[in-house]
Parts: structure tokens; sequence; C-alpha cells
């Protein structure tokens, strides 16, 4: 095979270390720190706590702080690229929540004005801005979201799909954040001393941090991304493991990936959140995998923790070291903690880099390395990119109907199943000690994962809108408390990745968990990480799509549920593996593509392999069509029936599942039923049964709107 | 006593939603934190707000909090000490 290298293109950066390289640069080389008391918002009561707020967001806009973060980062990236990007990949945990908090305290109704507040806006926004017509997607594993963005990037530009990938991660400040972290006790109220004897926590912070990335080399590069590596500690929600074992596993399978030996690397910027666990449980993997350890520092002395946006940010700081051959101080650092064993920089110093490793390491025990090298100094990676489609070896859905099998008897009849299943119903069969704190997303995620059999090394997620519940009851009890008593329980559980790490501890997964958030297209988006993610050799992965009906917010958020409609949520998991023995049938992402793309319609019957293909081996198109997007995905739909002069019969299926958000995933559900019963029944096709056979072999789940996405089911 | 420790009974399962657990069965000796009710560090923070907010008294050591918060009969003695005399 080609190596692929992948070139850093183009880099953009926003955060209270200023806008810009430059100004970024200039703030690391006086080692100061940008810190300080919140300005941002106003508070009910009491002094505000120390923050990293980003400077110089001047502009007015009615779109909220982290679109216009992101769109400055964005900017800077693009700047001398004379292209759109073919992809973007975002990581982002906060969205509109910044404006939607204000809208909800003024107790503002008017649907339209939260149309910004799903995380995959951002995403979608600059799209529009950059006018890029591919894959959009949105990544939300906590504080290690931008350097899985950036991780998804490398591989989708590693299999040749793409040329030019913007990712990174975004996020702005927001009472969610501040009281959150602020109710776990892991503030530090004097500032932020990472690797310290004395230190008593982070500060939370705000930045977008973006790379461009290349297969295509540019002209002057400002270094290679040589490798990502992943995991999962599969240990607690919010608390990383005490040994440090996730930390360890991502480290060493960056390096791998890049086919580097730690004697590679020149310089650690840690994740050095400066909370005791976190820096203890850093330096013990840092031991365990270096014998002796290069120089290393963490910058968020300086910067504050920005969240999803610190992987982002942190790549960018890594270029900046690499071109410059500048290392960063541990901002904030008065006297090193013995037990950590670490010597961290107290000075930046200037010297030659050849290779930077970046962690980041978030909620639910989400790590995520990056290795960052200089051009022509490395060979590259040696890894053969996994091949399209996964094997599925069991699955579950849930609806309003109930479990698996009520859903789909009454769905094969062609009966709705469109509501919300009781809470107890959906706990049944879950340990009571395990849920006492999960509220209604993550019971249908672990219900679902329980549901799917199989024993998962890695998790997929995909939400529309996480969980509902924890971040509603958290927003009104901080607001009824006049933000005095936040609930800690309510925030841990609020990040869109809690209901995806509950799934790791439950299974003592510590693959990849990685957790998408595409509006509509949210589960599509969960099988596109999968099928980019799930190595080879890598053991089963469960794949998951869930959104929860909240009586407040869903009509409020989701565009396709009326005010005073009747609720529908659910979901549904499956166990794929890349073993095809024993296995229902295979599922593939073959096509995402906004539907803005020149003939997007064309190109997906192109991608599902032409016109006659289709209409030999075609048995079933599942349609979805959200009520939003009613006009414009009946044409799409029309256009490609037009094209293609299928005879297969046509079923949109939400009118079976109902309106939410990852309803795709229940449509995919019933898509793997009827390779399991061999036949798709008169109650779905209107008219007689159709046989699948080894000619008549393929489902197609067909995904219509702002964006076109096709999943492929075909027999094996 | 008996009472705040009856009346801490309560709260705990309500707040940590111990669905399994009867104020009876509740062994206020027992280990709290770290012990078979599956009880962590998050549910401490909420308990601390719980302190906080019914009783008035801030914990925000961890030392002081590890003491407090050992067992049930430790917090319901620690409120006890530390609030005005007014409790009912």
């Amino acid at each position: 095979m080609t190596e692929r290298q992948v070139y850093i293109g183009g880099a953009g950066i926003v955060s209270p270390l200023g806008v810009g390289l430059g100004a970024t640069e200039r703030t690391l080389l006086e080692n100061r720190s940008a810190i300080k008391p919140l300005e941002l918002f106003p508070l009910m009561q009491g002094s505000p706590l120390p923050v990293g707020e980003a400077g110089g967001m001047t502009r007015v806009s009615v779109l909220p702080r982290t679109h216009m973060l992101a769109l400055t980062a964005a900017q800077q990236a693009m700047e001398g690229y004379n292209h759109s990007p073919d992809a973007i990949v975002i990581g982002t945990t906060t969205g509109g929540i910044l404006t939607t908090e204000e809208l909800l305290r003024s107790n503002e109704q008017k649907k339209d004005l939260y149309r910004n507040h799903g995380l995959n806006t951002v995403v979608s926004f600059l799209a529009r801005e950059l006018n890029c017509t591919g894959p959009a997607l949105t990544v939300s594993t906590a504080c290690s979201s931008g350097t899985v963005a950036i991780s998804m990037a490398l591989k989708m530009l590693r299999r040749g799909q793409v040329e030019a990938v913007l990712a990174g991660g975004v996020d702005s400040l927001c009472r969610l954040t501040y009281f959150g972290f602020h109710s776990l006790q892991l503030v530090d109220n004097s500032g932020c001393k990472p690797l310290d004897r004395n230190r008593q926590g982070m500060v939370v912070a705000e930045g977008a941090g973006l790379l461009l990335l290349t297969t295509v080399k540019p002209q002057n590069p400002y270094g290679v991304l040589l490798g990502a590596g992943l995991s999962c500690d599969a240990y607690h929600p919010a608390a990383p493991h005490p040994e440090g074992t996730g930390a360890f596993s991502a480290m060493q399978n960056a390096l791998a990936d890049g086919g580097l030996s730690p004697d590679d690397i020149s310089y650690i910027n840690l994740h050095g959140t400066g909370t005791p666990d976190n820096d203890l449980a850093e330096s013990k993997a840092l031991h365990k995998l270096f014998i002796s350890l290069p120089p290393l520092s963490s910058i968020k002395g300086a910067s504050g923790h920005s969240l999803a946006a610190a992987g982002g940010i942190e790549a960018v700081v890594s270029t900046i070291i690499l071109s410059r051959g500048l290392l960063p101080a541990n901002t904030g650092l008065q006297e090193v903690d013995p037990e950590l064993g670490l010597t961290p920089l107290s000075d930046p110093l200037e010297c030659p880099v050849r290779a930077v490793l970046s962690n980041s390491f978030g909620f639910g025990g989400n790590n995520g390395s990056l290795v960052i090298g200089k051009a022509d100094i490395f060979s590259g990676p040696v890894e053969v990119p996994s091949r399209r489609g996964l094997a599925i070896h069991g699955y579950s859905c849930l609806t309003g109907a109930g479990a698996t099998a009520a859903s789909i008897t009454r769905m094969h009849d062609g009966g709705s199943v469109a509501g919300r299943a009781e809470l107890d119903m959906i706990s049944k069969n879950l340990p009571p000690r395990l849920i006492r704190r999960l509220k209604r997303l993550p019971r249908i995620t672990l219900s679902l994962a329980a549901g799917a059999r199989g024993n998962p090394d890695s998790v997929f997620m995909g939400t529309g809108w996480g969980a509902l519940s924890e971040t509603c009851d958290f927003l009104t009890r901080l607001k009824d408390s006049k933000e005095q008593f936040p609930s800690p329980t309510d925030f841990v559980g609020s990040v869109h990745n809690g209901p995806a790490s509950q799934v790791a501890i439950m299974f003592g997964a510590t693959g990849p968990n990685i957790t998408t958030s595409g509006g509509d297209y949210s589960f599509e988006q969960a099988l596109f990480a999968a099928e980019l993610m799930h190595d080879e050799s890598a053991g089963p992965a469960v794949i998951i799509g869930a959104d929860e009906g909240h009586d407040i917010f869903s009509p409020l958020f989701d565009p396709s549920i009326e005010q005073g409609s009747t609720l529908a949520d659910g979901g549904a998991a499956f166990c794929v593996n890349r073993k095809t023995g024993g296995a229902d049938c295979s599922i593939s992402i073959p096509y995402y593509e906004s539907s803005r793309a020149d003939g997007a319609v064309a190109a997906l019957v192109d991608s599902l392999g032409g016109v006659s293909f289709l209409q030999n081996s075609c048995a079933l198109i599942l349609a979805g069509i959200p009520a939003a997007s009613r006009r414009e995905g009946e044409l799409q739909l029309e256009q490609f029936m037009a094209q293609t002069k299928l005879s297969a019969p046509v079923l949109r299926y939400r009118r079976l599942t109902g309106e939410f958000a990852s309803a795709s995933a229940v449509a995919a559900a019933l898509a793997v039923s009827f390779f399991e019963t061999g036949a798709v029944p008169r109650g779905i096709t209107g008219r007689s049964e159709i046989v699948i056979d080894s000619r008549m072999n393929k489902i197609l789940v067909l995904g219509f709107g702002s964006y076109i996405t096709a999943m492929e089911f075909s027999r094996l | 006593m008996s009472e705040l420790i009856a009346e801490l009974k309560v709260k705990l399962i309500d707040i940590l939603n111990l669905q399994d657990v009867n104020p009876e069965d509740f062994d206020e000796n027992g280990q709290l934190v770290g012990g078979e009710l599956g009880i962590d560090s998050i549910d401490v923070l909420e308990m601390v707000v719980m302190v906080e907010k019914d009783y008035g008294i801030v914990i925000n050591n961890q030392e002081v909090g590890e003491k407090v918060f050992f067992s049930l009969a430790n917090l319901a003695d620690y409120i006890e000490k530390n609030s005005s005399g007014s409790l009912s």
C-alpha cells in the first residue's frame, strides 16, 4: 500500500493565550498566565472564580460564542488554502449552551431562538461558511473531544477518501461547565498550578484550536500528524483510573500508530489539568511508558482547561513548538510535587524539536494522545486502513412499544412504535446499584448495550441531544438555588459521552470510546466513526444510537418535534466485529454528504454501486425524512427513485418510530431483523413478502434532509 | 441524635437514590463511602451540598470530609456539633 503522510497545512487558534499563532507564541514565551476572574457572564452571588477567557472576541453575532470561536480559528487555519476542506471534524461539548442558558433564564419559548443549541450546529455552521459539502462530524468525548476529532481526521486521510480535513476542538465558557466543575470541587480558586505540590484543581477555560490536515504536501508544512491513540479507562464517570492505565495505553497506541518509539519524542505536552488525581495518574502512566522522560510541561497553568478545545489548542501549540523550536514552561508551578517524580520545564526552552506527544484525557475515562512531528524526518505509518463494512452479530432496540421483540414484531406488522417506554421497563434488567444515579438516556443506552449481547472492547455512540434530563435538572437547580447548589451528579451525567462511558464501565471496554452528535444523523456518524476507527485486529465493538424524549427540551431544541406533540424516543445497539462467520448481515455507510453538494443524489447512486446493481440487489429502502426537512427530503427521495427506477418498496420509517434524532438506529435494527427472518413481511412492503436471497440481498437505510446518508445492510 | 440519624437515613436514600435500601436496614455505623452501598466521590459531593443546604454547614476540606463521611453516625455527630443548636 502507499504510505500516506498527513501534513499540517494550516493551524488556527483562539484561546486565553491570544488570537492567532503569533500572539499565542508570545504569551508562551513570556511564561505568563492568562487566567483571571470570570467576566463573561454575571453571577447571582459570590465573587467570580478564575477562568481562562478568550480575548479578542468582539465580533457581535446572533450566533453562540462557541460558533464564533470556531469560525475565528477556522479562518486562520484555512488562510492561504484555496479550496474548501473535504470534511470537517469538530470536538465540542458546549455547542450553543451559553446562549441557551440565557434564553432559558428569560423563559424564552420561541423555538427558532434555540436553533443553534445542538452540538452539531457548530460544524454545520463551519461547513456552510467554508463551503464544505463532505462529512461534517461532531465528536463529544468531554475533554478529549478535540484530540479524538483530530484522530478521526487522520484515519479518514490515511484511508484516502479525502485530501483535506479541518479538525480540532472548540468550547465556550458557560454556566454549565463553570458551576459544574465548581460543584465537583475540582476548581483551584487561586488559579491553576499543574504538577505543583499545592495544586488544588483546574481552571475552566474556552477557545478553539483547529488544524488543516492534508495528504497533499504543502510548500511549508507546519509538521506532520504521525499518529493517534485512543483508549477508555472504563473505571469511573468523572475520576481518572488511579494508575493511569488508560492514559498509558492512549500514549502507547499513539506511538505505535506513528511507528515511533518513546525515544523519538522530544517533548510531552501533558494533559496536566492541575487536579490532584489527574496529574498523579498521568505521571504514573508516563513512568510506565518512558524509561527516561523528555522535557515536558502542561500549558494549562497559562491557558486554563478549555475542555473539548484543549486537544485542538494543544495540537496547534504543538505545531508552534515544532516550527519555532520553543518548549513552553509549566506556568504557575512553584514547587513540583515530589510524588509525581517529574521535572517539568520551569521556563520556556528554545531547542530543536523532532516530535511532540500531546495528551488529552476526559470524563468517562475517554483518553486520546497525538504524535506530531517535523516533516521529512519520520517515515510515517505502516497501518493498513481498515476495510469497509462491519459484521453484525447481535442487536437490540427500544421504542415506545418496548424492548426488541415487542418493537420488531409491531413494526413487522406495519404498526407504529412511537412513544416513550416506561423507565421501569427500560431499567428492569439493569443492576440497581449501577443505575441509581442514571436518568433516562444512560438507562436507555445501557439497556440497549446489554441487549445487543457480545462483550465489546470499543463503544461508538451517536446521540442527537445527549442527556437532556441531567442537563435540564442541572440548570433548573442552579437557577432555583440562585447558583448556590449546582448538582455534581447531574453535571457528570450531562456530558454527551456519559452514557457511552457507562457502557464501557459495565463491560470493561477499554478500547476507543467515541460519542458523536450529528442531529438527525447522529447514529450515522457513530457508524462512520466505527467503520473508520475499529481496527481489523480489534475485538467486538458496540454501535449505539439513542435519544431521550424530554418534555421541556425536546420540543424546544429538535426542529422536527412540535410543541405539544407526543414524544418518542429510544434507539438501537449493534454488536459488530470484522468476523463474518455467524453474522446476521453486514453494515456500512458508503455515503455521507451535504445535500448542498452538486449532484448529491447522483453521487449517492454511484456510491451504492450504480443503477443496474441496485435494481438487481436492493430489496427494500427505509427512508429517513425528519419532519422539519419534509419538503427537501421528499424531493431528494423522489430524485433517487427517478434516477434508479427501483421497484423496491420504500418505507418512511419515522411513520413507525416517531420523530427523534436517532430514529435511524431503530430503522437499522428493523433492517437487521429482516436478515434474521430472511424476508421483508407484507406489513412493511404493503404488497407481497420479499424474500432476501443471494440476489436480492441488500437493504438501504437512507437519510435525507440537510445531509444525505446511506447505510447499507447486506447478506453475508 | 437518633432523630437526626433517622432523618439523615431518609435524606441519603433520597438524594443518592438508594432504591434497594430501607431506612431500617441502613447501618449508621457501617462504612458509608466505598462500602457495599457503592457510594463514591460524586455522592460525597452531593452530600456536601445537602449538608450545606439543609444544615448550613460547609465542608470544603478533604480531610474533614473523609472523617465526616466515614459513617452516617459520624455525619450526624458532625452536624450536631457544628450546628448552632437550633436543630429540631
